[in-house]
């Protein structure tokens, strides 16, 4: 294994983020209206240059409002998914560790259908009271994962997959008694879709709290790198591993809660795409979280443009393709792990 | 040389004007037709709107359905994977499925209205459209009258008042004609079949449920749930008189029955035994003209008494 420098992290970096501008390309020529290369060069010239007014008006509602727009939240979604897994991954010590894993999704499937049942007419509410019970359900579970004032991985893990079908059985029960309300959007909802467009504000929101969040755990990549070959040496070595563990998990619960209260529950992204790049890039966190993060934008947005154009003009859930693809790669990984 | 560059040039002048022209001319257009009115559709929405309309999409089998009878089908610019009926539906430009269709396809075919439906459609989709300045003008009826209102108040909307009252009208002295005939037949209990496995029902505050009173039918199921799921236990105490299956042909129908005539649970109800089932047309499940037609069809299947007298104008029209 190379060793980790400064330089090498900006080559990869700047490799995959060619591969992610290469794909975001490709995914804003393709769908109902299919766009030239050279179309689109012309015409992001026009907006980058204040002439918007000048575009056809339903390409520029096309191509502006509804394909930039919803790659731009696959990106940011792609992107929190896939940090927080990674730093679930590390913090559990457990690689099949997933964001969806600790109860995150239900808890904001909760809040998203109280918001649909107390303020039909808010549709701003509902990613706000997700990400209110998403992030209730985070502490909650971090309670439960105590033991002896210590955050304990098996607890811990213990205590999400409970809460997650607590929280799921709630849920149910709601749907199955409440009359009369808008519940058929939900289930497109827990698998995970971009469809619906994002307000403006929505999406700053997110990727500032991206930025703050993966940032976050950024800065604790070398004490992960101690802390991911045990715990006990690390405090030998002088890490805070309290701290780290802390930090690390809020600022995981945070991406998730955001990721999932915008988009539902995009499964396999947080788990898998941390595994690729650790195959491809080796396991240092330093490089290990910004890949993941380049990584997971790239995968999202893949998985989102074959979800809009492969029976088109139906779309799928996201989160449907992100599964179809994701369970054998999956399943593949942990062979190869068990071998 | 110089005389062939000078030539080119003033052939780009000359094209260049004509751009211009014609843009501004299209420009005026635009402007001349940019009348627009502000409606209320079924769902209490303020929604403003182009007029005249003159591309139409339509989001649900029920409102393409309603648009071709109201003889607006050539402003019908898209319609969904589903609108199979009336066949030439098939042919128009689809947008994807009623509960998941695609934005950027609608948006492509400019429509000056997109008509939804509340019982089909996702708010979701409204509201991405609404945002992107595309005027959705929502549909709904709860009621055999609110489907007849609903179209007529469509008609007036896509301009089409003229067709749209006088079919209402039609409609209407229809279903006067059938509540005629079934004024002293008893109503019958029945059970009306949405879903076999799990068994779905609808609740009394459905068009359905008013469509079943229409034709001398009552649901049994008394719910406030509009698709509630019934226990086959409620069923066998309820003990309905006939049970009701829509289908797109009879034999697909007898097939439904086939497959629960056996089946525990099923086999206890007496309308099972003794095979008091009706097989209505798919029609049953649109809130759109032919659901008169469904409903003649059910009350001759449950009350043939009431129409052994062939003076009956309506016998031809029900199949």
């Amino acid at each position: 294994m190379k060793p980790v420098t400064l330089e090498r992290v900006a080559w990869i970096c700047i490799i995959m983020l060619a591969v992610l501008f290469g794909v975001v390309v490709l995914s804003l020529k393709v769908g109902a209206v299919p766009i030239s290369v050279a179309d689109l060069a012309v015409n992001l010239g026009r907006v980058l240059i204040g002439r918007s007014a000048q575009l056809p008006s339903e390409y520029s509602l096309i191509v502006f409002d509804l394909r930039l727009p919803r790659i731009v939240l696959g990106i940011l979604v792609g992107a929190a998914l896939s940090v927080s897994g990674a730093g679930f991954q590390a913090l559990l010590r457990n690689p099949l560790a997933d964001p969806y894993v600790l109860g995150v999704s239900s808890g904001a499937a909760l809040g998203a259908i109280i918001a649909v049942i107390a303020l039909p007419q808010l549709p701003l509410m509902s990613p706000a009271a997700a990400f209110i019970t998403a992030t209730a359900t985070i502490t909650l579970v971090y309670f439960l994962g105590r033991r002896e004032g210590q955050l304990d991985s098996t607890t811990l893990l213990l205590g999400g997959i409970i809460a997650a079908s607590f929280l799921s059985a709630v849920i149910v029960f709601l749907m199955s008694t409440l009359p009369g309300h808008e519940f058929r959007g939900m289930s497109f909802w827990l698998m995970g879709d971009l469809s619906t467009p994002l307000a403006a504000s929505l999406r700053w929101i997110l990727g500032v709290g991206l930025l703050i969040g993966a940032g976050a755990i950024y800065t604790t990549a070398g004490d992960l790198n101690i802390i991911t070959t045990g715990e006990r040496e690390a405090i030998h070595l002088g890490v805070e591993v309290t701290r780290v563990k802390l930090v690390v998990y809020i600022s995981a619960s945070l991406l998730t809660a955001l990721a999932v209260s915008v988009s539902g529950a995009i499964g396999y992204v947080g788990l898998l795409v941390p595994h690729v790049m650790r195959l491809l890039f080796g396991s240092d966190y330093r490089v290990l979280i910004p890949a993941s993060a380049i990584g997971g934008a790239i995968v999202v947005v893949v998985a989102d443009t074959l979800a809009r154009t492969v029976v088109a003009p139906t779309e799928l859930p996201v989160g449907a393709m992100t599964a179809i693809a994701g369970a054998p790669v999956f399943l593949y990984l942990l062979r190869r792990r068990m071998a | 040389m110089r005389r062939r560059s000078a030539l080119r040039l003033l052939h780009c002048i000359a094209l260049a004007f004509l751009a211009v022209a014609t843009s501004l001319i299209f420009a005026g257009a635009a402007r001349g037709q940019t009348s627009s009115i502000t409606v209320t559709d079924d769902v209490g929405r303020e929604v403003r709107m182009v007029q005249p309309v003159k591309r139409i999409v339509s989001l649900a089998p029920s409102v393409t359905e309603t648009i071709f009878a109201l003889g607006a089908q050539d402003r019908l610019v898209g319609d969904t994977d589903f609108c199979d009926y009336p066949p030439e539906a098939r042919q128009k430009p689809h947008v994807g499925s009623v509960m998941a269709p695609n934005l950027e396809e609608i948006v492509a075919l400019k429509p000056d209205v997109v008509i939804a439906s509340k019982a089909g459609n996702r708010i979701e989709t409204v509201r991405a459209l609404e945002s992107l300045h595309i005027a959705v003008y929502g549909t709904y009826a709860r009621s055999v009258a609110d489907v007849l209102q609903s179209m007529q108040k469509l008609a007036r909307v896509i301009g089409a008042e003229e067709q749209g009252d006088k079919i209402a009208a039609a409609l209407q002295a229809r279903l006067d004609a059938l509540h005629q005939q079934l004024q002293n037949v008893p109503r019958v209990r029945v059970l009306f079949v949405v879903w076999r496995d799990p068994l779905i029902s609808m609740g009394q505050q459905t068009f359905l449920a008013d469509a079943m009173r229409a034709a001398g039918a009552e649901s049994v199921i008394t719910s406030e749930q509009d698709w509630p799921h019934v226990s086959m236990e409620e069923m066998v105490k309820l003990q309905p008189d006939y049970l009701v299956f829509s289908a797109d042909d009879r034999a697909r129908g007898q097939q439904e029955f086939a497959a629960i005539v056996d089946t525990p649970g099923w086999r206890d109800l007496r309308a099972v035994r003794e095979k008091r089932v009706a097989i209505v047309p798919d029609a049953i499940s649109y809130p759109a003209p032919r659901l008169i037609d469904a409903i003649e069809v059910l009350a001759r299947q449950l009350h043939p008494e009431a129409f052994s007298s062939p003076s009956t104008p309506q016998r031809e029209i029900a199949r």
